[in-house]
């Protein structure tokens, strides 16, 4: 008996020490650590129930996770202006709002709504260091910035952190293996007859992103590609319309993510460009809409888009695509809501121009 | 007319410019179509709008310090800016692409100077009424675009941004057309008005000896400065400093009679715009707002002469 206990004192004694040092010390013995997208290293408590996320994309992530009963609290825009996040998680309306348009975090809400880790995105990076530092709670600032390989891991990383590992495999497998069938599907594609295109994005004629995966992943060139952004930590830059009538795209996309009293630019008013005139896509009527930045990312949107793109540039390659039913099933795939892209659609009229698919 | 991202050779540049009197021209080019596209639907409209905006701005700063009897006075003094920038905000953050920035940007940047006069126009002493009231309606205005800040998604910001940083790569005949002749006329019509300036700076009882009708000859600058400031704020943004750097550069050269003054202001301010620009559309492959260059060349070169001078104009 003595010499069980004596092992139990040293086994207690032995997991002490092999438990690193936690600002949150209460919460957790076991910690995991992770390096965020700011390169720091966080140590994640072992048991994550409150999760306040000012990231729009980890918290639909979270919800495709599901762990959406772990969300605490959350950023405006993710409450008030995405409605994807009203569709695939209707009790968040419910939430209460930690931080608003500028990402001005209340700390106060913070504090009191007593979250176990908090997600925030790296762009900003002040909030970041002050939120920790002032709290004591753990922060990751994680983004994927529109590659697709990172937000495969970085499903992968929220899923360890929240102990849903399988579910977060499922996903990544589902994203990768869709991925890699439209791959097969265009594989033919030589790389002189792939379409050169050319994005507006974020309201602008002349901002465009210069890094857009699914335009590559649906056998598309984004000519912007080879540029440098304007602002750190954005993907995009603002173009001299000049440069778009150089680059001569075959075709034009546009950021059709608005609902249509707030689009700035749309595929009509481009073709009425008289600036533009001279340019391939114009001269052919290849403007069209297309999703853009969903709040930051989304997988299943992604996803959705991806394939959109595809049939949009090689319609032939995919006869009888059905793009409300390919979305519905991957919103459902990720979200367990029946119709959710069809709602999305609705709301924001794009159906208006997706109903040709 | 030869500089822009696509280093199209000034020979062709020249071919492409008269090829619309001389169509034989259009054959020695390699891409004829979008060499013309791009001479005459984007660098040409830009241009112009470097030119009109330029010259537009320093008449007015130059016009209002003369009023104003102030060298600090620039052409945005009368809450204009402010009620310009409110105006693109409630476009580009709530109202779409139905209400275009331009229009209500012109609309807010009057309706401020409307305020401002109508609050300062039974003052006895006007013309700091008018100085007081300008600065509490552009905070106000600035208030009111900090909200409309506050509600903007992240694009809505940028594009905010960049039109409060001075942009010209909007520039197209379509919004053109109106503010071109608007800040023509107006142009010119202080231009025409440039002796009697002369007589508005000095004090009111002098003016007043002269026969000059002090309050119709104050309001209607001040209505010329506002509608050429407002035209070229709508399609330009806001580009800051001209109104004041350019009309000091030019007392230096040439001294205070505004009968010089207000022309070269004209002619300065211009060219310093399309200089401005030709580094905002050159340097990166990205649009810097020119109001960026605007103060990084007119600020520095403005202390260099006033160190040398040891003076400021009036």
């Amino acid at each position: 008996m003595k010499a069980n206990i004596s092992c139990i004192i040293v086994a207690a004694a032995l997991a002490g020490l092999s438990s690193p040092a936690f600002p949150n010390a209460g919460q957790a013995k076991n910690v995991l650590t992770i390096k965020d997208s700011l390169d720091r290293t966080v140590a994640i408590p072992s048991r994550v129930e409150r999760i306040i996320t000012i990231q729009p994309e980890i918290s639909r992530l979270i919800v495709a996770l599901g762990a959406g009963d772990t969300l605490v609290g959350v950023d405006y825009t993710l409450r008030l202006r995405d409605p994807l996040f009203m569709i695939v998680y209707p009790e968040g309306s419910r939430l209460p709002l930690v931080s608003m348009a500028e990402n001005n975090i209340n700390l106060e809400m913070v504090l009191r709504l007593k979250p176990d880790l908090v997600f925030v995105s790296p762009y900003e990076r002040q909030i970041v260091s002050a939120l920790q530092r002032k709290t004591q709670i753990p922060v990751v600032a994680l983004s994927s910035m529109g590659s697709f390989s990172k937000l495969v891991e970085e499903a992968r990383l929220v899923g360890r952190i929240l102990g849903r590992e399988r579910r977060a495999d499922e996903l990544a497998a589902y994203f990768d293996e869709t991925l890699r069938r439209l791959g097969a599907s265009l594989k033919n594609v030589p790389q002189n007859k792939k379409p050169r295109v050319y994005l507006s994005f974020g309201g602008s004629l002349t901002r465009t992103p210069i890094f857009y995966e699914p335009v590559n992943a649906a056998g598309g060139t984004n000519v912007a590609e080879k540029l440098l952004p304007d602002f750190l930590g954005v993907i995009t830059t603002a173009v001299n319309i000049e440069q778009i009538v150089r680059w001569d795209p075959d075709i034009i996309l546009v950021h059709g993510n608005y609902p249509p009293p707030e689009r700035k630019v749309t595929p009509v008013g481009v073709l009425a460009d008289s600036r533009l005139a001279s340019v391939k896509a114009v001269k052919a009527k290849k403007v069209y809409y297309t999703f853009g930045f969903w709040d930051w990312w989304d997988m299943a949107e992604v996803l959705t888009e991806t394939l959109y793109l595809a049939n949009m540039f090689y319609p032939d390659a995919f006869p009888g695509f059905d793009l409300k039913r390919e979305g519905d099933a991957i919103i459902k795939k990720f979200y367990g809501v029946e119709g959710g892209f069809s709602a999305l659609s609705k709301i924001l009229r794009c159906d208006e121009w997706t109903h040709e698919q | 007319m030869y500089i822009g991202p696509w280093h199209i050779p000034p020979q062709d540049i020249f071919k492409a410019f008269l090829s619309p009197l001389f169509p034989s021209l259009k054959q020695g080019l390699p891409d004829a179509e979008r060499y013309i596209s791009t001479v005459y639907d984007i660098r040409l409209p830009r241009l112009l709008l470097a030119l009109m905006a330029g010259a537009a701005l320093s008449v007015s700063g130059a016009s209002l310090q003369a009023l104003f009897k102030n060298p600090l006075v620039n052409e945005y003094i009368l809450g204009l800016s402010s009620g310009a920038a409110f105006g693109a905000a409630i476009s580009i953050v709530f109202l779409g692409q139905h209400f275009p920035p331009q229009i209500s940007a012109f609309a807010f940047s009057v309706v401020a100077v409307l305020a401002v006069w109508t609050v300062a126009k039974k003052s006895d002493s006007q013309i700091i009424s008018l100085l007081l009231t300008g600065v509490i309606v552009s905070a106000f205005f600035s208030a009111l675009l900090s909200l409309a800040e506050f509600f903007a998604s992240p694009y809505a910001l940028q594009s905010l941004f960049s039109w409060l940083m001075g942009d010209l790569s909007q520039a197209g005949w379509r919004p053109l057309a109106l503010s071109l002749p608007l800040m023509g006329l107006g142009t010119v019509g202080l231009i025409l008005m440039r002796w009697r300036m002369n007589v508005l700076s000095m004090s009111d009882e002098e003016a007043k000896s002269l026969g000059v009708n002090i309050r119709n000859e104050k309001l209607l600058v001040i209505f010329l400065a506002t509608l050429i400031t407002s035209a070229a704020t709508a399609v330009a943004g806001i580009i800051g400093w001209i109104g004041l750097i350019v009309p000091h550069l030019v007392r230096m050269m040439v001294g205070v009679d505004n009968r010089r003054v207000v022309p070269l202001s004209a002619a300065l301010g211009a060219g310093f715009l399309i200089l401005a620009d030709d580094l905002a559309r050159s340097l990166a492959s990205f649009e810097i707002p020119v109001g960026i260059f605007t103060s990084l060349i007119g600020i520095p070169f403005f202390i260099f002469l006033l160190k040398k001078s040891k003076k400021v104009w009036l």
